[in-house]
């Protein structure tokens, strides 16, 4: 009992020397008027921003700034908004490795069949790649990386960028197990099995069925007092387990609707939940989706516009501008057989184009994945959403940030500036959407990157 | 005008696309009716409801704004029906495996394919998708109805019974004994991989229903001890199912000796009613098959692409018909499916079949083989309105399809059969006018592209054809 005590006291004085040590706080930082452009759209003028230790302790017009912060003043010139987030890329994704051939292309083992859940890209991470310092620069804080391969690729973790360091930002983990309809690698003249789509459902299915019987077996082996043989492990089947008891959902890459059928159905047999990433012509399917309530993080990687139609808009835009009557010789006669053409090509343009829009009046919730696209090209595909795609500035905010927040769920802690989440967001020189716009700052989990 | 009737027909798709397997309301008025079951009516009105056949007869009145179609001067057939297709499929072989009954054709529908509409132009309306020809035992098949239009789902044709493709002789042994070093490397190493599943999948459903009955008595008792799993497995589910009869088997053949064994295999195994493909050499054991009820489906007159295909004749279906083996005319092409009445007719050209048993080789005698006869395949009240018009009797040169309806809907009319009969969600915003006409062009030459072997023509190939043909679509059923 005295030995009891003594070590109570023990802890009891090893725990108050070390409070201190735990608040101690780092110096707060301030930004303070800026305009603050918040996920709902709303605007917050010459507005500051106060966070300490990667959270953001205030925001507002009023909000106090305490007297250990560094503050930055934005002059009322700089535009702040909520640090976009990456739903599901493959940056950082180690490339696949030398193709063996199969000895036996039926039974080729999980990883030359693309059969790999268990891999986690935060394990695996290759914090060089380029992209994870670039998304900085175009104001993405956060992303849900995913790896390069087939069928099942790995699981998916959350990351808050931090260039080279990103391994040390982990958010969260195991949010899910990323699925594609992807054979192995090597086409039919170093074929492994599954090769085709319908390979890989039923090889789905057949990995469904084996991890439930391992699942029923372990869980029998554990309760049973024994006339029962060990079950033979395997990581594999056990990390789709989350996916059977629907604890975290599938993560299905695709831009087909005859897919996106194709994947219904193996949802209907399994019941596991589901987000749709990438996604880039499915509006035909907007409905289905909204009634299984199945979210989309979407690619915003467009199709080049046809150049007839680019064409005539440029000449529309300079008579605009010149405001003159142009003395050009009008293009040649188009035959009826190309006039029809055009029309159902443009009508397939815009329809891609509105993919996000149709999904969106659907009543799908449509958040963003970068997929492996580079942060530089985004710039481009925001604009043609913005003049083509039915999209405003404030769609494309929401879509960026909290939208994508609430599919992840993370957006207790993200995908908005407000007091209590991470300090994550972008400073820059004109609003968004401004062909001069650039960021100039980025803060992410409260590090704060300068360009 | 012509841009018009362009709008107006894609309109039609466009709307047929939100709708679920639509049925139509038709009184096809005073035309020949070839019933195919029954005789030849002339001057003749068929009355269709919903979809279905309701009434055959003459001066029929159908209920108001019924469509009505005037068939007079023209012969009326039930839609031809093709028992061997790779029309429309995004993939047709998982050719990694000797056995991949787990796999399906109906998980490999391209919905958006032209060439649907193309075949719809023959007057064909149900079609056999097939899985290739590369696997010993391959994948499922799907039975389809040519909706053009619909989505993958709404292609199928509801209640057929499921078939599966099996394939013996020179493809499965080239693919997997030559190409992976595995068996079969031989005819007898074929056989050897069907009996060893089918006893694998014998072994597994007892295993697995001793285990189901196990776990629920020891998860309702909690007593004793739990039961060792047995995953359900469905490639080994598939294979039982077929020894049960609950599955058709259709299988890729060329040789007599193959023929023989399959039947001896199956007769083994208790396993009836399966229908031989190709079956270039069945005219030589056409008893044998009569004797075990087994079907063929046939070229007409098509062979000499391989070494195994050398000795045929342009009068096997007739020799196979006249011995009482229920045979179809089948087209394995997305070319030859849009003509196969010529091909039927050749039968009554060569082998003097008549002409009703040549117009069954491509309406209920598939139908049969496929086990939809009592819905398809003939004109009769109760069945599908799955039907072509046709300018004249469609076993003639001269005759051409002039519409072709699936469920009383109307699919094709030459009348409104414009340039460009892409679907609106098939048109790719990044093809040019010119590449799009080209690749028009290409896939509109089914004969050299939709065979059995599709992708993996190049085992076929020496190194010779290689080089000169880069990886071509070589033709090999």
């Amino acid at each position: 009992m005295i030995k009891l005590f003594k070590c109570g006291i023990l802890l009891l004085s090893m725990l108050l020397f070390t409070i201190p040590s735990f608040a101690q706080e780092l110096p707060a930082n301030a930004v303070e008027n800026v305009m603050i452009h918040l996920s709902d759209g709303s605007v917050v003028n010459s507005g500051t921003i106060v966070w300490r230790n990667g959270v953001i302790e205030a925001v507002g017009e009023d909000a106090e700034i305490p007297f250990d912060a560094h503050v930055m003043d934005g002059g009322d010139s700089l535009h702040v908004y909520p640090g976009f987030i990456n739903g599901l890329t493959t940056w950082g994704s180690p490339d696949r490795g030398d193709l063996e051939s199969a000895d036996d292309p039926g039974n080729p083992g999980y990883e030359r069949a693309g059969i790999q859940p268990d891999r986690s890209p935060g394990e695996l991470l290759k914090a060089d790649d380029k992209n994870l310092e670039e998304g900085l620069k175009y104001g993405i804080t956060t992303a849900m990386l995913s790896l390069k391969g087939e069928m099942l690729p790995g699981r998916s973790d959350i990351f808050f960028l931090h260039g080279e360091k990103t391994e040390s930002g982990l958010f969260e983990q195991d949010k899910g197990v990323v699925f594609q309809f992807e054979g192995a690698r090597g086409g039919f003249s170093n074929r492994a099995y599954p090769n085709t789509t319908m390979g890989v459902m039923a090889k789905f299915r057949q990995l469904m069925y084996d991890a439930e019987a391992l699942k029923d077996h372990i869980d029998y082996f554990a309760s049973a007092e024994g006339g029962i043989p060990a079950p033979e492990r395997d990581e594999v089947l056990e990390s789709l387990f989350p996916i059977l008891d629907k604890h975290i959902p599938l993560y299905f890459v695709t831009d087909s609707p005859e897919d996106l059928e194709r994947f219904f159905a193996l949802q209907d047999e399994f019941g596991f939940s589901a987000v749709v990433v990438s996604g880039k012509n499915i509006w035909h399917k907007a409905d289905a989706l909204a009634d299984k309530n199945i979210p989309v993080l979407a690619s915003v990687e467009l199709p080049k516009m046809p150049n007839w139609y680019k064409k005539e808009k440029e000449e529309e835009n300079s008579e605009n501008e010149e405001d003159t009557e142009t003395d050009e010789e009008p293009e040649d006669d188009l035959t009826t057989e190309e006039e029809l053409f055009r029309e159902r090509q443009l009508k397939s343009y815009l329809q891609t184009v509105r993919n996000i829009s149709s999904l969106m009046k659907a009543g799908v919730s449509v958040g963003f994945s970068g997929g492996g696209l580079d942060p530089d090209k985004f710039g481009d595909h925001f604009k043609v959403l913005m003049d083509e795609g039915e999209l405003n500035q404030n769609d494309l905010i929401k879509i960026l940030t909290a939208n994508t927040a609430e599919i992840l769920q993370i957006s207790d802690k993200t995908g908005d500036i407000k007091p209590g989440n991470i300090a994550s967001f972008s400073i820059r020189t004109e609003p968004f959407g401004e062909e001069k716009s650039k960021v100039f700052k980025t803060v992410s989990n409260g590090q704060i990157y300068e360009f | 005008m012509y841009k018009l009737v362009i709008a107006s027909v894609l309109v039609l798709f466009a709307t047929m696309s939100i709708q679920a397997q639509p049925k139509g309301d038709k009184l096809i008025k005073n035309g020949t009716v070839i019933t195919v079951t029954g005789d030849d009516l002339q001057n003749t009105d068929i009355l269709i409801l919903d979809g279905i056949i309701r009434e055959i007869g003459k001066n029929l009145t159908a209920p108001e704004n019924t469509e009505v179609i005037d068939a007079t001067g023209k012969y009326v057939m039930p839609g031809i029906i093709d028992a061997h297709s790779h029309l429309n499929a995004i993939g047709v072989n998982e050719a990694t495996n000797p056995v991949t009954s787990e796999v399906t054709m109906y998980e490999s529908i391209d919905p958006n394919s032209v060439s649907i509409y193309r075949a719809l132009a023959g007057g064909v309306t149900t079609i056999n998708l097939m899985h290739g020809s590369a696997n010993v035992i391959g994948g499922r098949n799907a039975t389809l109805k040519l909706r053009y239009g619909q989505s993958q789902d709404n292609m199928k044709f509801e209640d057929a019974p499921q078939t599966i493709k099996f394939a013996l002789g020179e493809n499965p042994t080239r693919v997997h004994g030559q190409g992976s070093g595995i068996q079969p490397r031989t005819r007898m190493g074929v056989e050897q991989v069907i009996r060893d599943h089918f006893d694998a999948a014998l072994d597994y459903r007892r295993n697995r229903k001793e285990y189901i009955e196990a776990k629920e008595q020891y998860d309702r008792r909690k007593r004793g001890n739990p039961p060792v799993p047995v995953a359900k497995n469905l490639r080994l589910e598939v294979l039982a199912d077929i020894i049960d009869g609950k599955i058709l088997v259709h299988t890729h053949s060329y040789r007599a000796d193959e023929i023989v064994m399959l039947n001896r295999v199956f007769s083994d195994y208790g396993i009836k009613n399966y229908t031989m493909q190709h079956a270039n050499e069945a005219f030589k054991v056409a008893p044998e098959l009569a004797k075990n009820n087994a079907y063929a489906s046939v070229f007409a007159d098509w062979w000499a692409y391989k070494f195994e295909v050398y000795y045929s004749t342009a009068f096997n279906a007739s020799i196979l018909n006249a011995n009482g083996v229920l045979t179809s005319i089948n087209s394995d092409s997305g070319e030859l499916i849009r003509h196969l009445n010529h091909e039927a007719a050749k039968t009554m050209r060569y082998g003097q079949t008549s002409e009703n048993d040549a117009l069954r080789m491509i309406t209920i005698n598939p139908a049969t083989q496929l086990g939809i006869d009592d819905k398809a395949g003939s004109i009769e009240v109760g069945k599908h309105a799955d039907i072509g018009i046709w300018s004249a009797h469609p076993l003639s040169i001269y005759s051409i399809n002039e519409m072709t309806l699936v469920d009383g809907v109307v699919y094709f009319n030459r009348e409104e059969d414009a340039d460009d009969m892409r679907l609106d969600r098939a048109v790719e915003p990044e093809l040019t006018f010119e590449r799009s006409r080209q690749f028009l062009f290409e896939t509109s030459d089914g004969r050299s592209s939709d065979a059995c072997m599709q992708d993996v023509f190049f085992l076929f190939e020496s190194d010779k054809e290689l080089s000169m043909n880069g990886n071509s679509n070589i033709h090999n059923h």
